[in-house]
C-alpha cells in the first residue's frame, strides 16, 4: 500500500463518506477509503420477500439483530461487540446505533429525505437560541437540486410555499405513489385542524429515472433493495465511484488516529484491522473523517499529539460538543371505522406517502416551547408480524372463528403517530473519551453525557396533545396507556439515530471546528464531511443534508487540490 | 379443536413418544403441509447461543440453539393451539402449520424477552398438561375453556402469552396471510393506490365522523 500514492484517505462509506468518494473520484482523485465493517452486497444479501416465518423467532428483534432479523444492519445495533461505550454517571440514558458494514447506516436508513429550511439554517438570527450555520439555505439549495437528482428522491407536488419547508424545483422529484386508505382517513383530521398535509419525500425511485431500477412497491426498505431502488451508498454512490477506477476500499479497517507530520498537516491515518487485529499506518495527500458523528469525534479525540494533547482539532475543546439528536415520540391508535375495510395492498413506497410537516412557527411563543416537529404517520395493511395478537388484546375470551373474525375486521385499523422534532444544542449534552473503558483493541471509548431540554420536553408533551386530539377526531382509541408527561415520553438520546454536531462548522477558529466547506480549521488537508459538523438539528431528518453538504464540500476541496493548495 | 380423540401433535422430535402419550398409535396425521420439521434433537451438550450480529438474511439457517420442550409439553402446546385457531373451511390448524415447534424455538432461545417468556410457558403448559392427560373429552374441553376466563393471575399471563406466541406465529405464514387479507408482498411495476371501493369505505367513515 505504501507505493500507491493516494489523494485522499476517506474514512467511512456511509452517506458522507460515500458521497466524497462519488465526486472526488469523479474528479480524477485518487481515493482510499477506510470501512470499519466487512464488505456488503446488497444485491445478492438483501431478503427480498422473505416472510417472518422463514426467519428465527418470526424475525423479531434481539440483542443480535435489534430492529428484528431481516434488518439489513450487519455486526451491529445498539452495541457492537467488542466495542463498548460507556454513559457517564447522573447523565440521561443515551444509545448509539452503529453497523460494521459497507455503506453503514444507509443500508438501513428510513429513506426520509426533506430538506432544511431556510430557518433551520438561521435558528440564533429567529429566536436567540441555539447557534447559526456560517451559511444560508441558498448556499445548499443547489446542492440538495443534485443530491435529489443523484440518489432518487420522490415526492412531488405543486408548490406549496410553506413557511421553512422547501419545495423542490420541478424535475427534482418524481410522484409519489397515491396516499392509502389510512393516509386519506387521517388526512382529513388534520386538514379540520388547520394542519398541512403533503406528500412525503422519500429516497425511492417510484418512477423511471435512468440507470436505476423503479420500486416493486413491496418489501420493506429496512432490509436493504437489492435491484438499488432506494438510496443506499453500496447501491448508489459506491459503484460509479468505483467505476472510475480511482477508488480502493479497505475494509475492517477501524480507523483510531489521524497521524501528522512534524509540521502539523495530516500524513495518513493509522488502523487496526478487526478480524486480525493488526495495526496499520496509511498515507495520502489528505484526509476526509465521515466516520459518523460519534466515531469522527473520537478519531479526534484519540489522536494526540505534542500540539494537540487534548485531541485533534480541540485546543478550544469543542469536539464532541453540541452533540444533538432528534425528539422522537410515538402515540398509536386503533380506529373503528377502519374496520372491515376490504383488503388492500399497503406496502407502498417503503416508506410514508404523505406526512405532516411543522405547522406552529408563528405561534411558538403561545405554544411553550421554541422548535417544532414533523409527523411521520404509518399504518395500513403491513405484512403480519409477532405483534399481531395486540389487536385482540382486549378480546381475551375469543377463540377460533369469532378469532380469525375480529383478525380480519381490526388488521389494518392501526395508525401510529411518530413526532420528530428539533432539538437545541445544549451544554449537558456531549461525548468525550472515557477514562477507563478501551475497546478490544486498546483504543479509548466514547462517554456519553445526555440531558434533554425543556425546549424538547414541552415539544414532546405537545406531540403527545396533537397525536391524541387526532385520534379522538378520526373516532379511534388510543393503544396502551398514553404518557403525557414530556420528561417521560420522550426518546432516549441518541435513539432516533440522528446524533449529529460533535464538531461543527462555524465562522472561525473560535468557535468551531470546521469552516462551512468541512475544512478544520487547525489542520488545513483534514476534512469532515459527515453529519458532525451540523450547527443544529432541524426537526428534517438529516441524511439528506449529510449528502448536500458532503457534495458541496468535496467539490470545493476538489477545486482546492487543483489549484495545489492541499 | 377434537376434544373426542386429539389428534396427536407429530412432533419432529420424537414422534413415537408423542403418540405413545396419545395412546393413539396410527392416527398421526397432523404433520400436513407446511409443517416445519427440524429433524431429530440429538443428544450431546445443549447448544444456548444466538444466531450472531451477522446471520445470513436470505436464507435464514435455522436457529442454533438446543429445544427444551419434551414431547409431552409439545402435545399440550399441539392441544392448546388448535383450541385457540382449530381448522376452518380451507385455513389449516394451528398444529399443522407447526405452532408448537415455534413455541419450542421461542421458550428455548438465548435471548432475554424469551427468557422471560420460558417459565409462564413451560409452567403453564406443565400444569394444563396435568389436567388433559387422564382427562376425558367434556373434562378436556372444560379444561381449555377455563382458561380465558381464570381469575388466577398466573393462568391468564400463560393464556395471553401463549394466545399472543399462536396469534402471531400462525398469521406469519402464508396460510395466516391468506386468512387474515393481507395480499402484499408482491413485486408490481405501478402503485395504483386504493381502489374505488376502499376509498368509498373510507369516505363514508369520514362523513360519519363528520370530517
Amino acid at each position: 500500500m505504501a507505493t500507491d500514492n493516494y489523494d485522499v484517505i476517506i474514512v467511512g462509506s456511509g452517506a458522507g463518506g460515500g458521497m466524497s468518494a462519488y465526486h472526488l473520484t469523479k474528479s480524477g482523485m485518487k481515493v482510499l477509503m477506510l470501512e470499519a465493517g466487512r464488505d456488503y452486497d446488497p444485491r445478492v444479501e438483501t431478503p427480498m420477500f422473505n416472510i417472518n416465518a422463514e426467519a428465527p423467532l418470526r424475525a423479531v428483534g434481539t440483542p443480535d439483530k435489534p430492529f428484528g432479523f431481516y434488518d439489513a444492519t450487519v455486526d451491529g445495533g445498539w452495541q457492537v461487540p467488542n466495542e463498548p461505550y460507556t454513559v457517564a454517571e447522573g447523565s440521561e440514558p443515551f444509545i448509539w446505533w452503529r453497523p460494521r458494514m459497507l455503506g453503514g447506516r444507509t443500508n438501513h436508513w428510513g429513506r426520509i429525505a426533506l430538506r432544511f429550511g431556510p430557518l433551520d439554517f438561521k435558528p440564533h438570527s429567529r429566536d436567540g437560541l441555539g447557534y447559526d450555520w456560517p451559511i444560508t439555505y441558498d448556499d445548499v439549495a443547489p446542492w440538495y437540486d443534485k443530491t435529489e437528482k443523484l440518489i432518487g428522491v420522490s415526492g412531488a407536488n405543486a408548490p406549496q410555499n410553506l413557511l421553512n419547508t422547501p419545495d423542490s424545483p420541478p424535475g427534482c422529484l418524481m410522484p409519489n405513489a397515491p396516499p392509502r386508505a389510512f393516509e386519506l382517513f387521517y388526512e382529513r383530521a388534520f386538514k379540520a385542524m388547520n394542519i398541512p398535509v403533503i406528500p412525503m419525500h422519500v429516497a425511492v425511485v417510484t418512477g423511471q429515472m435512468e440507470g436505476r431500477n423503479t420500486c416493486l412497491f413491496a418489501t420493506p426498505c429496512g432490509r436493504g433493495c437489492a435491484i438499488g431502488a432506494n438510496f443506499q451508498s453500496t447501491t448508489v454512490l459506491l459503484p460509479p465511484a468505483m467505476a472510475t477506477g480511482n477508488l480502493t476500499i479497505t475494509t475492517n479497517a477501524l480507523v483510531y488516529e489521524v497521524d501528522l507530520t512534524k509540521d502539523g498537516k495530516a500524513k495518513g491515518v493509522s488502523y487496526v484491522d478487526r478480524k486480525t487485529g493488526e495495526h496499520h499506518s496509511v498515507t495520502a495527500k489528505s484526509v476526509i473523517l465521515a466516520a459518523g458523528s460519534g466515531e469522527t469525534a473520537r478519531i479526534l479525540l484519540n489522536s494526540k499529539s505534542s500540539k494537540f494533547p487534548d485531541g485533534l482539532c480541540n485546543t478550544h475543546g469543542m469536539v464532541g460538543r453540541y452533540l444533538m439528536d432528534t425528539v422522537g415520540l410515538n402515540v398509536s391508535g386503533q380506529f373503528p371505522h377502519l374496520e372491515g375495510l376490504p383488503p388492500t395492498n399497503d406496502d407502498g413506497q417503503g416508506t410514508e406517502h404523505t406526512y405532516v410537516p411543522w405547522w406552529g412557527y408563528e405561534k411558538q411563543k403561545e405554544l411553550g416551547f421554541p422548535r417544532g416537529y414533523h409527523i411521520e404517520i404509518g399504518g395500513g395493511r403491513q405484512m403480519p408480524s409477532m405483534g399481531l395478537g395486540g389487536l385482540v388484546k382486549e378480546d381475551l375470551h375469543l377463540t377460533g372463528d369469532a378469532l380469525r373474525q375480529r383478525l380480519r375486521e381490526k388488521f389494518g385499523s392501526t395508525i401510529s403517530f411518530n413526532g420528530r422534532g428539533e432539538m437545541i444544542p445544549n451544554d449537558d449534552c456531549y461525548c468525550e473519551l472515557d477514562p477507563v473503558t478501551k475497546d478490544k483493541w486498546g483504543i479509548p471509548s466514547l462517554r456519553f453525557h445526555w440531558k434533554w431540554g425543556e425546549s424538547e420536553t414541552n415539544q414532546a408533551a405537545h406531540m403527545v396533545k396533537t397525536f391524541t386530539e387526532v385520534i379522538e377526531k378520526l373516532g379511534g382509541k388510543p393503544t396502551g396507556k398514553v404518557e403525557r408527561d414530556g420528561r417521560k415520553a420522550i426518546s432516549k438520546g441518541g435513539e432516533m439515530i440522528h446524533e449529529i454536531g460533535t464538531a461543527r462548522m462555524g465562522h472561525n477558529d473560535t468557535d468551531s471546528v470546521v469552516n462551512q466547506y468541512g475544512q478544520t480549521w487547525a489542520v488545513p488537508n483534514l476534512f469532515i464531511m459527515d453529519g458532525a459538523t451540523m450547527v443544529s438539528s432541524p426537526d428534517k431528518n438529516p441524511t439528506l443534508s449529510i449528502i448536500a453538504l458532503a457534495w458541496r464540500s468535496a467539490d470545493n476541496m476538489a477545486t482546492i487540490a487543483k489549484q495545489g493548495a492541499l | 379443536m377434537s376434544t373426542e380423540t386429539p389428534e396427536p401433535y407429530v412432533s419432529k422430535i420424537d414422534r413415537r413418544t408423542a403418540l405413545a402419550w396419545i395412546g393413539v398409535v396410527g392416527a398421526a396425521t397432523a404433520a400436513g403441509a407446511g409443517v416445519v420439521v427440524y429433524g431429530p434433537k440429538m443428544g450431546g451438550d445443549r447448544i444456548t447461543r444466538g444466531y450472531g450480529t451477522d446471520p445470513k438474511l436470505t436464507k435464514p439457517e435455522k436457529a442454533p440453539w438446543s429445544r427444551i420442550m419434551i414431547a409431552e409439553q409439545l402435545q399440550t402446546a399441539a392441544i392448546l393451539a388448535d383450541f385457540i385457531l382449530p381448522a376452518s373451511g380451507t385455513a389449516p390448524s394451528a398444529s399443522s402449520l407447526g405452532i408448537p415447534d415455534f413455541v419450542d424455538e421461542w421458550v428455548s432461545a438465548p435471548y432475554p424477552d424469551q427468557v422471560k417468556d420460558r417459565p409462564v410457558v413451560m409452567n403453564g403448559l406443565n400444569a394444563l398438561g396435568a389436567k388433559l392427560r387422564k382427562a376425558n373429552a367434556a373434562d378436556r374441553a372444560a379444561a381449555l375453556a377455563a382458561l380465558p376466563a381464570s381469575t388466577d393471575p398466573t393462568v391468564m399471563a400463560f393464556w395471553k402469552k401463549f394466545r399472543g406466541l399462536t396469534i402471531g406465529a400462525y398469521y406469519t405464514t402464508e396460510a395466516g396471510f391468506k386468512d387474515i387479507g393481507y395480499i402484499g408482498n408482491v413485486p408490481r411495476t405501478v402503485d395504483p393506490g386504493p381502489s374505488a371501493e376502499v376509498k368509498a369505505h373510507v369516505q363514508d367513515a369520514l362523513t360519519k365522523l363528520g370530517l
